[in-house]
């Protein structure tokens, strides 16, 4: 009985995901009490406390860094271990180099955060990284292909699942992107500081091409290789069509490489870019939507799984929001809303509908669904999944409608004008009027993170239960014998 | 209607992995084509409206058209851009402004003041210019910060309040200068002349200091009064500052607690001097219109002579 009780873990090799699904835990709880940190320091500036390592401007990037890289990043590569082991039929390849990519990410969110509070930063939005560590990212990123690659090409499986298509287009693009975007020129050799080997509109649309593709990719393409394993392993349903599987995995890699200049509408960049990635974004919207459709279909005949199912719950959630952040997104992208929507709080709504509602919730549904699996147990308390799942949607949808408001509020002063022809409204006033849903977005933050903070505990007493059952086993078989 | 085959349920791919997951090999579906066929037609719609597509060293246009006026004041029509875009409505705006700005250029102030629909137009204006230019210092509302900015909305005024006063301010920009006494009084000397200057805005303070101190202000030790004048009420010549009006501007005495913060607080200010009192010069960066309905908004804010 003891030589068997684990055979999955014999069988795959999961060690490396359970470090990266505990990583996943950690750094969720940490990444968003950050965000809720500095969600509060806007709402009530005097946490700033005067001093230049609590200030929002270099806060923010531990937060961002935190939570994509960190929690997102941490669950991917958990995820993606897990999956393709699993439907590769086949352990890893290299487990040292996996291993190594461990360690390695791990680093390198710790002296991110550690960079940023001590003031050094590209000032490239998500990638603020100076050159050392992006250096080590490559390092690592190239490891991961290869672990990855490696992987695939033993599998014990004529074809090559869903899943992983989405999962190694998510490498090969995130490796393009961190590498052309932070082609920099260090002052010295001993120095943190370096400058973009690009310039001014060049170098903005190198930096928006990799920014939303860092949402496309990383943030969008990833996690719906992780919805297509979850999901139907989850329903125990097949997926509803891999049809449009093929079509819209490859209409969604190919529009979403053209969009990212739409974040840099009414700049001086070409008046034809802007056009261009306004209208590549609107193509976006239905192969985005592809996605959503495959995985709430797939449920279709076992709807009654989401009353009685919290785990399932998080996923279809997770999957409206993805819909809905992805029609608002090409909504923002066309000129004329994006002249109002541009440098406002909506951004940020969007941003977190998507974060939070999308990455953060299938993440989570797909930790619950793997967690007891990789400790060969059950899952500790299903009620507080429950209960994680309501103060996770409270809070998004705190969050998100205080962001509309402020947001489109704020557009609205910006360009009010008098009878006169005057501006109406001043930006201090702006501002002042923001409070009250600062306050708001911080409330909703709070929600979310407490929900975090549950599922780290839930899953600390899944793990633990799985653990003294493992202990408990030998004993049992030689007391039988 | 649904028809029937849509019911029997659909062929799996076949493949399975992972001991049960599989794939139907549902087609698409029919709204998710038509739909995603509707946003490439409204992509070629807005190729045709906007500029998009580059070739060679150009790109095509655009049927959009914007119509501005041109540097050497002819109309001229371009393809849609941003930056066309920005001239006409900047212009547009200006050319709704004009009569008014024509107005106030050609009135006196008082005139300007006292015309119900130009007065109007000022605080509209003003607002918007003070709120972009001014208000980072003197604040939105004009009330000054006291330790840094002199508040614009009482009638204490440095260098004079009545319209040329304000406009000569604005325009050519004030820096005002107070030596630092520490360096040539004794400290009891400084307390002193502390205890003086406190008691002329009514403060209660020693008696005996305070008029040992008014003996140093007018004295040739400290010679204070060069600049506050004989009877303190400052010189607006040189922008020294009234010293008998209970307005604090560098000293926060408002905001001490008892009468030995407020001593500390005058204290300070003598004992390091004063220079910081620094207002940018404006010419240049505003127009003279501009200028002259600022001076009209800031003389009526409150407390103009």
């Amino acid at each position: 009985m003891a030589a068997t009780s684990n055979p999955a873990t014999e069988q795959y090799n999961f060690d490396i995901v359970r470090k990266f699904s505990i990583m996943t835990l950690v750094w969720g709880v940490v990444g968003m009490l950050v965000g809720v940190y500095i969600a509060s320091e806007l709402a009530w500036p005097f946490l700033n406390f005067d001093s230049p390592f609590f200030s929002f401007g270099r806060f923010r990037p531990v937060h961002t860094s935190g939570v994509i890289f960190g929690f997102g990043g941490s669950a991917l590569f958990a995820t993606s271990y897990y999956v393709v082991q699993r439907t590769c039929q086949t352990r890893l390849f290299a487990p040292g180099l996996a291993t190594f990519t461990f360690w390695g990410w791990q680093a390198v969110i710790v002296l991110a955060a550690l960079s940023y509070v001590m003031g050094y930063s590209q000032g490239k939005e998500y990638a603020e990284m100076e050159w050392p560590i992006d250096l080590l990212i490559e390092v690592i990123w190239v490891s991961y292909m290869a672990v990855f690659i490696g992987t695939l090409m033993k599998r014990k499986q004529p074809h090559i699942y869903v899943a992983n298509w989405f999962y190694l287009s998510f490498i090969l693009a995130t490796a393009l992107l961190h590498t052309f975007n932070n082609v920099a020129v260090p002052v010295g050799l001993f120095t943190m500081k370096s400058y973009s080997l690009f310039s001014g509109p060049q170098d903005a649309m190198l930096q928006w091409w990799y920014g939303h593709n860092a949402v496309g990719f990383f943030l969008t393409a990833a996690f719906l290789g992780m919805m297509y394993y979850f999901v139907p392993k989850h329903a125990g349903r097949p997926v509803y069509s891999y049809r449009l599987s093929i079509v819209h995995f490859w209409a969604l890699s190919f529009m979403y490489m053209w969009v990212g200049t739409h974040h840099l509408h009414w700049t001086a960049i070409p008046d034809w870019t802007s056009t261009l990635a306004a209208t590549f974004s609107i193509m976006l919207l239905l192969p985005s939507w592809g996605g959503m459709i495959n995985g709430i279909m797939t449920l279709s005949g076992a709807w009654d799984k989401l009353r009685t199912d919290p785990v399932m719950r998080f996923m279809i959630v997770a999957l409206s929001f993805y819909g809905m952040s992805t029609f608002e997104g090409p909504l923002m992208s066309l000129k004329d809303v994006n002249a109002l929507s541009h440098y406002t709080d909506w951004t940020v709504g969007h941003v977190h509908s998507g974060a939070l509602g999308w990455v953060a919730m299938i993440s989570f549904g797909s930790m619950y669904h793997m967690i007891p699996r990789l400790w060969n147990t059950q899952l500790y308390s299903v009620r507080l999944v429950n209960i994680h799942f309501w103060l996770a949607t409270i809070g998004v949808l705190l969050y998100i409608t205080a962001m509309w408001i402020s947001g489109i509020m704020q557009g609205l002063m910006w360009r009010a004008f008098d009878d006169f022809g005057n501006l109406q409204y001043s930006f201090v006033e702006s501002v002042a009027a923001m409070h009250p849903f600062y306050a708001m977005r911080a409330i909703g933050g709070m929600f979310f993170l407490t929900g975090m903070i549950l599922m780290a505990y839930n899953c600390f007493m899944t793990i633990r239960q799985g653990q003294r059952a493992e202990q408990a086993a030998p004993a049992a078989a030689v007391a039988s014998a | 209607m649904v028809n029937e085959t849509s019911r029997t349920p659909a062929q799996t791919t076949g493949h399975v992995w992972d001991s049960d997951l599989q794939e139907y090999n549902n087609p698409l579906p029919t709204w998710w084509v038509y739909g995603f066929y509707v946003t490439i037609a409204f992509a070629i719609t807005y190729w045709i409206i906007y500029p998009s597509w580059p070739f060679g060293k150009s790109f095509l246009p655009g049927v959009s058209k914007v119509t501005y006026v041109n540097a050497e004041g002819k109309e001229e029509s371009w393809h849609w851009n941003t930056r066309a875009k920005l001239l006409k409505e900047t212009q547009d705006a200006a050319a709704q402004q004009k009569p008014y700005y024509d107005k106030i250029a050609s009135l006196p102030y008082d005139k300007v003041a006292k015309d119900p629909e130009l007065s109007s137009f000022v605080l509209s204006a003003g607002k918007a210019i003070f709120s972009d230019n001014c208000a980072p210092c003197h604040q939105a509302g004009g009330q000054g910060k006291i330790g840094y900015f002199p508040n614009l909305t009482d009638d204490d005024w440095l260098y004079g309040g009545n319209f040329d006063k304000i406009n000569e301010t604005i325009t050519h920009g004030r820096h005002g200068y107070m030596p630092p006494f520490g360096e040539s009084l004794e400290p009891a000397q400084i307390d002193a002349l502390a205890n003086y200057v406190l008691s002329l805005s009514g403060e209660k303070v020693n008696a005996v200091k305070a008029a040992e101190g008014n003996k140093l202000f007018h004295s040739h030790t400290a010679a204070c009064y060069y600049c506050h004048g004989d009877n303190a009420k400052g010189r607006q010549v040189v922008g020294s500052a009234n010293l008998t009006d209970k307005v604090w501007l560098w000293a926060d005495v408002p905001g001490a607690k008892d009468e030995a913060a407020k001593v500390a607080a005058v204290k300070s200010v003598i004992t390091t001097g004063l220079n910081r009192g620094v207002m940018p010069v404006w010419e240049g960066r505003l127009k003279p219109e501009q200028i002259k309905l600022l001076t009209v908004y800031v003389h009526e804010l409150g407390g103009g002579k």
